[in-house]
C-alpha cells in the first residue's frame, strides 16, 4: 500500500512536471518582439482584422491625429490602461465620427467601437482592457470625412482573459455610475467617467473553487447621453476588463441629465443617471 | 492551453515542493541582500530600512525581489537569474541595482505582509498605496519593485515576473524601459 501510494506520487509528480514543462515550453516560445520593439508593425491577425473592417482603405500612421498611450508593461493583463488622445477638436464640419479599439491577439480582437457625435467635444478616451498575450493595441479613429488614422502600441503582458475576476460586487452588477472629476464647463469640453459593475465574464476564466470554467457573462453596448442628445455609443465586449468604464468629454450647453443605457451578453438592460447643473 | 494553464496552476504547489533544497532565493551570484520576516506566523514583516539607507548613502537603486520558497513561478524566475547569470550580473551592476531578497512563503497573504521603513510599518496595501504602486489591490508571488533610495518606484512594474525572462527583456527592465 504504502509502495503503491508513492509510485502514485511518483507519477503524479512526474505528470506535473511534463504539464509545466509543456507550459514552459509554451511561456518559453519566443514572444513577438522581446525588445527593440517596433509599434507600428503589423501582425497577420491585424491584416484580417483591418480587411473585414476596412477593406482597401488608406489608414494613415503618421499623422498624429489620434495617440494612444499604453505601458509597455501593464501591471495586470486583466486591467491594462489605454489612452486615446484626439488631435482635432470635434467640430460639426469634422469630427471624429468612429473609434474602433484593437486588441490583435485576444479572441476577440475588437474590443470596442465607438460610435461618436459632435457632442464629445474632444474625442480623448480612457479606459482599461484585457490583454490575452504579447501584441500590438490599435485604436484607428474615422473622421466624419471618411479619413482614417490609426495609432499602435505593443504591450508585453498576457492572461488578460484568463484571470479570474474579483467577484464581490456580483450583488450590484449593473450599477452604473457617473463622476465628473473636474467639475463641469459650460459650453466646452468636460470630462466624465461612466462605469458599469459587472464581472465581464470572458468564459475563459476558472473559478478556483470548482474548477469549472465561469460562463460568458459581459456588457455588449454602453450608450450615453446628455439632455437627451447622443455623446456616444459604444460597442464592447469581454476584452474590457472587469467593471468597464470610459472617462470621455462632454459639451453641456445648460442643465440636463447624463445618461447611460447598459446592455450586456444576457440581454439585462441597466441604466444610470447624473443630474448635472452649470455653474 | 487553456487546460495546460490549469493544470501547471493545480500542480505548482506540489512541484515547488519536489523542487531541490538549497535552490530558493536570488542566486548568490548576484549578491544579494536576504531579508528573512519578523513577526511570524500571523504577519510577517519585511525591514527595508537599512538597505534605503545604504541607497541613499551610496546613490544606489533598489531591485527588490520578494518570493516564496515555495512557489513554483518564484523558482522558475530564480532559475532564469542563475542560468543568465555572467551576463545579467554586469548589468545589474553597471545600472547601480542593489538586489534584496524578502523571503516568503505563499501562506504570507497581503493582509499578512507588512513593510517596514524606519518607525513606520505598513500592510502590503498601504506600502504600495504610499509609494504609488498599482498593484497594491493585488499580492501576486513573486514581485519585483525598482526603487530609488528613498523607496519611489523608479517605474510601474508588472505583477510577476513572466514578461522578463528573457535575457533582453529583463535588461528593458534593468534600463526602465516603458
Amino acid at each position: 500500500m504504502h509502495k503503491t501510494n508513492l509510485g502514485g506520487r511518483a507519477l503524479l509528480v512526474a505528470l506535473c512536471w511534463t504539464a509545466l514543462a509543456a507550459a514552459a515550453t509554451e511561456a518559453d516560445k519566443p514572444r513577438g518582439l522581446p525588445s527593440g520593439v517596433d509599434h507600428t508593425a503589423t501582425s497577420p491577425e491585424w491584416e484580417t482584422i483591418r480587411g473585414k473592417l476596412f477593406q482597401n482603405r488608406s489608414i494613415d500612421t503618421t499623422s498624429g491625429k489620434v495617440q494612444l498611450a499604453v505601458p509597455l508593461r501593464a501591471p495586470f493583463g486583466a486591467a491594462v490602461p489605454v489612452k486615446i488622445t484626439s488631435g482635432l477638436p470635434q467640430l460639426p464640419e469634422l469630427y471624429v465620427k468612429r473609434v474602433y479599439i484593437v486588441v490583435d491577439k485576444n479572441p476577440s480582437a475588437i474590443a470596442a467601437i465607438l460610435d461618436l457625435t459632435p457632442e464629445v467635444g474632444q474625442a480623448d478616451f480612457e479606459t482599461r482592457l484585457r490583454v490575452d498575450e504579447y501584441g500590438h493595441i490599435r485604436v484607428i479613429s474615422e473622421l466624419s470625412n471618411g479619413e482614417l488614422h490609426m495609432a499602435s502600441r505593443y504591450v508585453k503582458v498576457s492572461g488578460g482573459c484568463t484571470q479570474p475576476p474579483n467577484r464581490d460586487q456580483l450583488h450590484n452588477i449593473g450599477k452604473t455610475v457617473f463622476r465628473l472629476p473636474e467639475g463641469v464647463r459650460k459650453d466646452a469640453p468636460t470630462p466624465a467617467e461612466v462605469q458599469v459593475v459587472h464581472p465581464n465574464d470572458t468564459g475563459f476564466e476558472l473559478n478556483q473553487i470548482t474548477v469549472m470554467y465561469i460562463p460568458p457573462h459581459f456588457v455588449r453596448s454602453i450608450k450615453v447621453s446628455y439632455a437627451e442628445r447622443k455623446v456616444f455609443d459604444a460597442d464592447v465586449d469581454f476584452s474590457m476588463s472587469e467593471n468597464p468604464s470610459f472617462r470621455f468629454n462632454f459639451v453641456p450647453h445648460g442643465a440636463g441629465e447624463l445618461r447611460a443605457e447598459v446592455e450586456d451578453s444576457k440581454e439585462q438592460h441597466f441604466t444610470g443617471m447624473l443630474a448635472v447643473s452649470l455653474p | 492551453m487553456g487546460a495546460l494553464r490549469l493544470a501547471a496552476t493545480v500542480c505548482a504547489a506540489l512541484l515547488a515542493w519536489s523542487l531541490p533544497a538549497g535552490a530558493e532565493g536570488i542566486p548568490e551570484k548576484y549578491s544579494p541582500v536576504v531579508i528573512r520576516p519578523a513577526g511570524e506566523p500571523g504577519r510577517s514583516e519585511f525591514d527595508l530600512t537599512a538597505v534605503a539607507e545604504r541607497a541613499k548613502r551610496d546613490n544606489k537603486r533598489l531591485y527588490v525581489y520578494l518570493g516564496a520558497k515555495d512557489c513554483a513561478y518564484c523558482r522558475r524566475y530564480e532559475s532564469f537569474l542563475d542560468e543568465n547569470s555572467k551576463e545579467l550580473v554586469p548589468h545589474f551592476l553597471e545600472h547601480n541595482y542593489i538586489v534584496v531578497d524578502l523571503r516568503s512563503t505563499l501562506s504570507v497573504t497581503q493582509d499578512k505582509l507588512l513593510i517596514r521603513v524606519g518607525d513606520s510599518s505598513r500592510p502590503y496595501a498601504e506600502f504600495q498605496k504610499a509609494i504609488g504602486d498599482v498593484r497594491a489591490r493585488m499580492l501576486v508571488y513573486p514581485m519585483v519593485w525598482l526603487l530609488d533610495g528613498n523607496l519611489k518606484p523608479l517605474m510601474q512594474m508588472p505583477a510577476g515576473t513572466g514578461t522578463f525572462q528573457t535575457v533582453p527583456e529583463q535588461l528593458e527592465i534593468l534600463q526602465l524601459v516603458e
